[in-house]
């Protein structure tokens, strides 16, 4: 049925929009950073993953470690090459650091998109599957792959609410995002929880990443557009907040289905569009945003 | 003849009443002082007053129109001129620019200045002394240039009113003499002149009238010596009779080594002194106040301590330098900071601020610490799963102390823990000081502007006035020596 | 105006347009059209420093504004209306975008006025695509009109066009206006106290970009023949126009055109290097801003001013 349908791809289209926007909107909160390369940074991840597989032979999982680990790497080459040095330079006044910052990383995403498209061409991608073959959902033959990746973005979505809420350093660095003078005044190195945080953003990116190349691939040219739809589901959400992003993450991600199973996939994106100006208009702090 | 009548003046935000019914009247040729500490609603008053901030309620009236709702650029053209406590000038244009930006008119057509500007912009310059400079940039020039370039800007357009905030601060007395000049020449140009401080003392020779405000409403007005004698004035600026219980310095153990020794510490923010070659020392246990009033300079000095603001001088602790280490491991070598702002995490418990606190203990340790902690301030017991934000303020402040407490501290640095908050409330935080300093071997550096709260637990204290310590000694010679000065 | 004829940045640019308008005696058709759609990039950005640099918004969508300027003009080119009045309309619509983009946008503080102009180039690219019928969607609209079809005469439009506004905009940024628009930027309430209408300049300074932006967009149809969502809408030519404004030193106007210049330059002369061009050019821009974030023009004029 067309119902269940939507249903079930809705579900594991928006998990997957979930985890990547959870990602940029962690960086923003606690760094203050919109990080305009995280697009390229989970295509990173997927291709990655992919010649790991095509080049050097490697099997699943591995594939998708190598994956991950390239982000997380590249997640703190962001962080160290471009945002750091752009938020401590003194020759820049303090409110233009976020427009360079943003430029910046712009420049960073694009300089990574380039690289991917130079070394391994412009053309779709996909990243061998760690599960195969299908299954029967009340009557809707669902790929056993789309549940795996639904499945493993809500684990690692609540890892790191475990992570954020129970234990000591996730909660160092919850506070963080709420004051980080705070912290500093209560001994914690914020240079220290700034790593964490990036190496955090690194892994779920990685993750993300290599979960969508598994599930629809992707291309050199994914990377544009998978930044703006975590920024448009972010917004939405409400920068800095989690809950949010998990909450609009879902709000698009069926909107999109909906759409194109029963409009037109052409015009897929436009519903959370204007839902976006929407919420510019009546709500800009977004459904949950605080700041 | 007066020009502004401000009447029933009621500022809201949220549940937080800043200014409670305002009602004054500001004559041509005048120079009202308006007074209060810190949290009294004297800034916001001149926001109000400026449009700057809309008023809840209440009038501003300005020659017979009203003003209350407008946005501050008519209320600017109607002939208000404003001179911020801060210097906001615009720093990629030089001073002449800047004063030119004053002189013109709000249009969109204007692709060529008017000769006329520039020839005013010269002339406002030379009254107020910055002829010398008017090509330079603002980064290039000293305090006192940028002051006066603010005196410039506010009365470029010929206002009848000016509103100053905090005149002097910053100034050396050569430079308040000259500016006192410049501000009594307003008064000559017959022009209403209304002075927004904290410190009756430092406007009194300057003011014709003084409004006192405390918690946003009028506690006094009158000359600036009726206010001065005035016993509510006195007990709210100045704490009423104090009982003190020092114990004498010999009988701390560390006299040749104090366990915090500040020496010569002077920092500059941007072009201000915040602080000029302070020199204090605090005993291993001992109690020390230093009370100041707002813009002394305590903070300053706390932060530079804490390693949060770059200093010139040595500060040592246990003997070795602090120079070069970050604030966190300051913090975690054992000396904890409790600032003015509190910096609580909103969003988290009490219970969860607590632990933060804790983090560096091992659980037992913790544990122990919190029991402990609960029974000094039973109202965060029974508040523990509440969210931070939910707090009053003295509970917050409550919070924020027993977080600190939670890291063992060898040395607690308290800013002004009393700031805005309810008398009661002060009652519980100098009851809970008390015991803190009978039952631990604690170190205290308490700053407070109020002296019936920082004077009974201390063993000494240094008074901070304008960036330098001018008096240290025993608290019951304080109201005979430093008292005086100090209203 | 003495001063005027004493700054390294005057006889820079003044040397600078010497030479490009001697250029088409020595130089290729080739190089000559490049540098064409580079001098209309070059009023995209100087129109885009004139709104960041001096009233302080980021606007992240430029492409909004020249994209409207660019598709009215085509389309009712299709229609049969001739070519002059389409560039009129085409600057007249952006004007209006302009300002129904800019009025509830000026409300919002911090990134919320950035968001906003990125999410309305995301609502043109995705209309272009949806209402293909009218507008070519994603293969593009095809003009059938052109400005010319000489090569050195499209070049002299482009240059003088470039010129004529990087004179109106430099003006407008060195005068009273322009003034009270820094003033807007770096400290809107003391503006306010000192008697300014912050809302009307920043609303003022928008829809003088949209009108520059609008009109260069519509002018570069007539040019190229063809628009379309890669080559006029997109994120990426937004990029570019903020990336050459910021490149080449913000908040001078010239720098602006300077660094489109230069990114079109580089990004041709390093094409040899196939589709390392746009990572090497990319990569300068960063290095630039890394260390030099006064941009080009800083490097060129250094000690002359405070950035």
């Amino acid at each position: 049925m067309l119902a269940l349908q939507i249903l079930v791809d809705g579900f594991a289209i928006s998990a997957l929009y979930a985890l990547g926007a959870t990602g940029f909107t962690l960086i923003f909160g606690v760094s203050g950073v919109l990080n305009l390369s995280h697009g390229a940074l989970m295509v990173l991840g997927a291709v990655a993953a992919w010649a790991a597989t095509n080049e050097l032979h490697a099997g699943a999982y591995l594939a998708a470690l190598f994956g991950i680990g390239s982000t997380l790497i590249a997640a703190f080459a962001t962080y160290f090459v471009v945002v750091r040095p752009l938020q401590t330079s003194r020759a820049i006044p303090k409110e233009e650091t976020e427009i360079f910052v943003l430029t910046g990383t712009l420049l960073w995403g694009i300089m990574i998109q380039e690289l991917i498209a130079y070394f391994f061409t412009d053309n779709a991608k996909t990243v061998l599957p760690i599960v195969e073959g299908v299954v029967d959902i009340f009557g809707v033959r669902t790929p056993q792959n789309e549940i795996f990746t639904a499945v493993i973005c809500w684990v690692v979505i609540g890892v790191l609410w475990l992570i954020v809420n129970k234990t000591r350093s996730g909660k160092a660095v919850l506070a963080a995002s709420m004051n980080p003078r705070g912290v500093t005044l209560l001994g914690f190195e914020l240079s220290r929880i700034y790593i964490a945080i990036w190496a955090i953003y690194g892994v779920l990116a990685g993750i993300a990443g290599v979960l969508l190349g598994m599930f629809l691939g992707v291309s050199s040219y994914s990377a544009g557009p998978l930044t703006g739809s975590a920024f448009s589901i972010v917004v939405l959400g409400g920068l800095g907040s989690v809950s949010g992003s998990l909450v609009a993450a879902y709000v698009v991600g069926y909107l999109e289905t909906v759409t194109a199973y029963m409009i037109n996939p052409a015009y897929r994106f436009i519903p959370a569009l204007l839902l976006l100006v929407a919420v510019m208009y009546v709500r800009p702090q977004g459904l949950f945003g605080r700041r | 003849m007066t020009r502004l009548a401000v009447d029933g003046l009621v500022k809201r935000y949220g549940g937080l009443v800043a200014v409670n019914g305002v009602s004054f009247e500001l004559q041509g040729g005048e120079i009202l002082g308006l007074i209060g500490p810190n949290g009294s609603g004297k800034s916001t008053v001149m926001k109000l007053i400026m449009g700057i901030e809309r008023p809840t309620a209440g009038s501003v009236n300005l020659d017979g129109i009203e003003m209350a709702n407008w946005p501050s650029h008519r209320v600017a053209r109607q002939g208000v001129g404003i001179v911020f406590q801060h210097s906001r000038p615009l720093h990629r244009q030089t001073v002449l620019e800047n004063i030119k930006l004053a002189l013109l008119p709000d249009s969109l057509l204007r692709l060529f200045a008017d000769p006329q500007v520039d020839r005013r912009a010269r002339e406002i310059a030379a009254r107020v002394g910055l002829s010398h400079v008017i090509d330079r940039r603002p980064g290039t020039l000293p305090f006192a240039d940028l002051r006066r370039m603010e005196l410039a800007k506010a009365i470029a357009r010929d206002p009848q009113v000016v509103l100053v905030d905090e005149p002097f601060a910053g100034l050396t007395p050569t430079e308040v003499a000259t500016f006192s000049e410049l501000i009594r020449g307003f008064r000559e140009d017959g022009r209403a002149v209304l002075l927004v401080d904290h410190n009756v003392k430092s406007v009194a020779a300057l003011v014709d009238r003084v409004f006192a405000l405390y918690l946003g409403e009028r506690i006094a007005e009158g000359t600036p010596d009726d206010v001065m004698r005035n016993e509510t004035v006195r007990r709210v600026y100045l704490g009423g009779s104090i009982e003190t219980a020092a114990r004498p310095e010999s009988t701390f153990q560390d006299a040749d080594t104090p366990l915090l020794k500040v020496d010569k510490v002077s920092v500059l923010y941007g072009k201000a002194q915040a602080l000029q070659s302070v020199d204090i020392h605090v005993h291993e246990g001992e109690f020390v106040s230093v009370v100041g009033l707002n813009g002394a300079g305590k903070t300053t000095l706390f932060n530079a301590i804490s390693g949060l603001v770059p200093h010139s001088g040595a500060i040592r602790w246990r003997g070795s330098a602090l120079q070069g280490k970050t604030p966190a491991s300051i913090a975690r070598g054992g000396i904890v900071q409790v600032p003015e702002g509190r910096e609580l995490f909103p969003d988290m418990t009490v219970r969860e601020n607590l632990d933060l606190g804790g983090n560096h203990l091992d659980a037992k340790e913790a544990a122990a610490q919190l029991e402990w902690l609960f029974d000094l301030f039973p109202i965060l017991k029974s508040r523990q799963g509440q969210v931070a934000r939910t707090l009053s303020g003295g509970e917050q402040q409550m919070l924020t102390i027993a977080r600190a407490l939670m890291m063992k501290p060898k040395l607690l640095i308290l800013d002004e823990p009393t700031l805005g908050l309810a008398p009661v409330i002060l009652e519980l935080l100098s009851k809970a000081l008390e015991k803190l300093r009978q039952t631990t071997p604690i170190t205290v550096l308490l700053g407070e502007q109020n002296v019936t709260f920082a004077l009974p637990h201390a063993d000494r204290v240094y008074v901070l006035e304008h960036a330098r310590i001018v008096w240290e000694g025993p608290p019951d010679r304080f109201a005979a020596e430093a008292g005086t000065g100090y209203l | 105006m003495h001063a005027m004829f004493r700054s390294r940045l005057f006889w820079i640019a003044f040397v600078g347009c010497i030479v490009a308008l001697l250029l088409p005696l020595k130089v290729s058709g080739y190089i000559l059209g490049l540098l064409t759609v580079a001098y209309y990039f070059g009023v995209f950005s100087m129109a885009w420093d004139l709104l960041f640099g001096f009233a302080g918004e980021v606007n992240f969508g430029p492409a909004f504004l020249i994209g409207l300027g660019a598709y009215t003009a085509g389309i009712l080119n299709g229609y049969g209306v001739p070519v002059y009045p389409c560039i009129a309309a085409g600057a007249v619509m952006a004007v209006i975008g302009g300002v129904v983009l800019a009025l509830p946008a000026l409300r919002l503080r911090g990134p919320y006025f950035g968001l906003t102009t990125l999410v309305a180039v995301l609502i043109m690219m995705n209309l272009i695509v949806v209402f293909a019928g009218v507008t070519g969607g994603e293969i593009g609209l095809t003009v059938p009109d052109v400005l010319s079809v000489n090569a050195d005469t499209n070049y002299y439009i482009a240059l003088i066009f470039m010129i004529v506004s990087g004179i109106i905009l430099y003006a407008l940024s060195r005068s009273p206006v322009g003034l009270i628009l820094q003033a807007s930027g770096q400290d809107p309430i003391e503006a306010g106290a000192l008697g300014f209408n912050v809302t009307k300049h920043k609303l003022t300074a928008f829809i003088i970009s949209a009108f520059f932006s609008g009109l260069a967009g519509a002018l570069l149809v007539f040019y190229m023949g063809t628009a379309s969502v890669g080559t006029l809408v997109s994120i990426s030519v937004g990029v570019q126009v903020i990336i050459a404004a910021v490149l080449g030193g913000r908040r001078t106007i010239i720098g602006a055109a300077i660094g489109a210049i230069f990114l079109i330059a580089a990004g041709e002369a390093l094409r040899p290097l196939g589709e390392l061009s746009t990572f090497i050019v990319s990569a300068i821009a960063l290095v630039v801003i890394l260390f030099v974030p006064s941009g080009l023009l800083g490097i060129l004029t250094r000690g002359e001013e405070h950035a």
